[in-house]
């Protein structure tokens, strides 16, 4: 079978790319064991209510600032409720113990991923006090609509 | 068999691209009523709060198949009807450069639209979202066939869009007329060229993300499942490093057809042609950059979020540029209102909005605030809805004499326009409220305390207004079927070739090759003579004859697919069976039956 010259060309060009591509998949999976850049802390979803990190739920305030360790499962947040102080930076530390969740507080500029696996992390203040609304925004099945929960900003006792 | 035979026969082993257009075109419009229908029940369901007009379960199957259905099912097809039948008269082609690899795609097509509805029968349509985000798609949380018809249907439908990627690249590189250089094309096929670009790029990486998440399901593995070590991000990224250069495929062929329109209607060449082309192929390529803000909020660290940030502004500027050029174009010009005209100028208008809200979603802070609430609706359908579809209407009123015949009546165009506009704007632009007000996307019902249930109701109405619209719009083209006027070769005074052929054109197109010499061969005075009489015979034309073997080996997926949702082996094996007899039958089909 008679090939032009530059047909010939190309086909050698494709091959030595796809050989390429593949090269550079492989010694970065092997040498650096690369994953998709996601978060950095990792946590084994089958534990997440026997985890240390994740035993204490609620708000816990000390002298390092207030901290909110929550979980989401289908369809709810573990706790439902939380109060915290107005005014002040609080660090949120969420995950899931089942499917990929969200946990937005409606009216703010708190909206995390809660992906099973990891330990997502954020720092907010809340200077209004009142009712939030916590919902699920990412689909997480038959009862997504139902997933809720409720935040509760108070202004700090003197 | 003569192309011009009719019956079912000559329909189903067809490969004259018109033909294969108009099989695109009324397959992918009843796909499009269905998830418009779809859509109702939806807005339905959410007209007031704690609605109960269907189930969960049903609501869940109903906005995944909406989506689905527009994106793959419906929207896709449409624009590939008009490359199928605008492309190759426009080039001065007389088919696509592989016939029966056309016909092929339509079947696949045709054949995986109708697997993935035909869950419906079994009641197990898929419901995990048109995104399908991983874990929830795993067998532990979705263990019904629900995401088997979506992954194997999308599987399917893949293969018909990369085979007609294929087909149109080298129709729109090689079979171009003597002197349309590249910067002659139409603008609508050079951006025909960029999107198929786009599609045999990202269709591989959905398809390998469905591959592995096939393998989770049927075979154990844990590519996406964190229990097993893997890893559900990784499905998000493949979706939108798929996911974003899908909405370029889709807006792109709309960005052509009115760059095609607005001249026509406006006597006035395109302003700024070049710059037109080349934004269209830098969005091309940038669209490849900006897939991560989709997934600001799962948190993928500031160097990331930066640059997602960064590349999602940069794209607004071509975009921003081909807006600026289709102003130009209708500076001074001689405007036309017809339907084809309201419609492209709607498109700019609600591209606009929409082009704008997406600016809003490159900025990490505000896009934490809107992630997956209706305002992320509201943007995509200002996108969708305003650009692409309206794109398309544009595109039909405007070639439906060339494809029918005959004129698509004007008056019924009017309330056809007004009707969608109106209903588009009520139905779409209060979801930006009601995003921000906090109503997260996909919820079955919401209650009361949200305080969005008036402006849900309005949103609601809008779509039945957009729904009246549709009928009237299919009233139209039935009624042009015997009443409408004849359009005669070239009603609107178009600039391109497809204008100088009667309507509908002849199975082969041109009798004689044209010669190009401009951008605007009809409208350059060296290019309007007529061929002379008599002095350029015209060769005999070769009409490639019809063939059963495209259908023959299209039919072999839905098969397969059909084995592995039953765990049925054998089946699968028949289905490799059909296909390998197929495409050596057709490989060895004699070139003239």
């Amino acid at each position: 079978m008679n090939v032009p010259l530059y047909e010939k060309l190309w086909m050698w060009a494709s091959g030595v790319l796809i050989v390429a591509f593949l090269t550079t998949v492989a010694i970065g999976v092997a040498s650096s064991a690369l994953q998709p850049p996601s978060h950095v802390e990792t946590i084994d979803p089958a534990k997440v209510w026997t985890d240390p990190r994740f035993t204490a739920r609620g708000v816990t305030v000390d002298s390092a600032g207030v901290t909110v360790v929550a979980v989401a499962i289908m369809f709810a947040f573990n706790p439902a409720e939380l109060r915290v102080p107005a005014h002040r930076p609080i660090k949120f530390r969420l995950t899931s113990a089942d499917v990929t969740h969200g946990f937005q507080i409606v009216g703010t500029n708190a909206n995390t991923m809660v992906v099973p696996g990891y330990v997502s992390e954020f720092t907010t203040s809340f200077d209004r006090p009142g009712e939030y609304l916590i919902v699920c925004n990412e689909y997480c099945g038959l009862s997504h609509h139902v997933m809720s929960g409720k935040l509760i900003v108070e202004e700090a006792r003197p | 068999m003569s192309a011009s035979a009719t019956g079912l026969r000559s329909w189903l082993t067809t490969t004259d691209h018109k033909r294969i257009g108009l099989l695109y075109f009324w397959t992918a419009f009843v796909f499009f009523l269905v998830g418009g229908l779809e859509a109702l029940v939806i807005r339905a369901q959410l007209a007031g709060p704690n609605g109960t007009l269907v189930s969960a379960e049903a609501f869940n199957q109903l906005f995944t198949m909406h989506a689905t259905t527009m994106v793959f099912l419906a929207l896709m097809p449409l624009t590939a009807a008009f490359f199928n039948y605008i492309v190759p008269l426009q080039i001065g082609a007389r088919d696509v450069a592989f016939p029966r690899l056309n016909a092929f795609s339509y079947w696949v097509f045709l054949l995986g639209g109708l697997f993935m509805n035909a869950s419906f029968l079994f009641g197990a349509a898929p419901d995990g979202g048109w995104f399908g985000y991983a874990n929830l798609t795993s067998k532990q949380y979705s263990p019904g066939l629900n995401i088997d018809f979506w992954l194997l249907g999308l599987q399917i439908l893949g293969i018909a869009s990369l085979a007609a990627g294929f087909n149109f690249i080298v129709t729109i590189l090689n079979l171009r007329a003597p002197g349309l250089k590249m910067m002659r094309l139409p603008v609508f096929t050079w951006m025909v060229l960029v999107t198929q670009f786009l599609i045999i790029t990202a269709f591989p990486v959905i398809t390998v993300a469905l591959v592995l998440l096939m393998f989770d399901r049927f075979f154990g593995t844990s590519f996406y499942l964190p229990a097993g070590g893997g890893n559900p991000v990784l499905w998000q990224h493949l979706f939108w490093i798929f996911g974003h250069p899908e909405v370029y495929i889709l807006i792109l062929p709309a960005m052509g057809i009115v760059s095609e329109v607005l001249p026509t209607f406006s006597r006035k060449p395109l302003f700024g042609y070049t710059v037109v082309v080349y934004s269209g192929v830098l969005i091309g390529f940038m669209g490849w950059g900006v897939w991560s803000h989709h997934m600001f909020s799962v948190g993928l660290g500031p160097i990331a979020d930066s640059f997602f940030a960064a590349t999602t502004l940069l794209i607004a500027i071509p975009t921003g540029v081909k807006i600026f050029n289709w102003i130009a174009t209708l500076w001074g010009g001689q405007i036309r209102f017809a339907a084809a005209m309201k419609f492209a100028l709607g498109f700019i208008a609600m591209f606009i909005i929409g082009g704008l809200s997406g600016v809003s979603h490159a900025a990490p802070p505000a896009d934490l605030q809107q992630t997956d609430t209706y305002y992320v609706v509201a943007h995509i359908h200002y996108v969708l809805f305003g650009g692409t579809v309206f794109g398309l209407f544009a595109g039909m009123y405007y070639w439906w004499p060339k494809m029918t015949g005959r004129l698509l009546d004007e008056r019924l165009g009017n309330w056809h326009f007004w009707l969608t506009f109106i209903g588009m704007n009520l139905a779409f632009f209060p979801m930006h409220f009601i995003g921000l007000l906090g109503m997260p996307r996909r919820i079955y019902t919401y209650g009361p305390e949200l305080g969005v249930s008036t402006m849900n109701l309005v949103s609601t109405i809008g779509a039945f207004l957009i729904g009246i619209a549709a009928l009237i719009f299919v009233y139209n083209m039935w009624r042009t079927r015997r009443h409408g006027a004849v359009a005669g070769d070239d009603p609107w005074g178009g600039a391109t070739l497809e204008w100088s052929i009667s309507s509908p054109p002849p199975p082969h197109n041109f009798d004689v090759i044209p010669t190009v010499a401009s951008r605007l061969p009809r409208w350059s005075a060296t290019q309007l003579k007529a061929i002379p009489e008599g002095a350029e015979t015209a060769a005999p034309v070769h009409v490639p004859a019809g063939s059963w073997w495209p259908l023959i080996a299209a039919s072999s997926l839905p098969i397969m697919a059909t084995g592995a949702i039953g765990r049925m082996l054998p089946v699968v094996l028949a289905g490799v069976a059909i296909l390998i007899v197929g495409i050596y039958r057709w490989a060895y089909e004699p070139f003239e039956a």
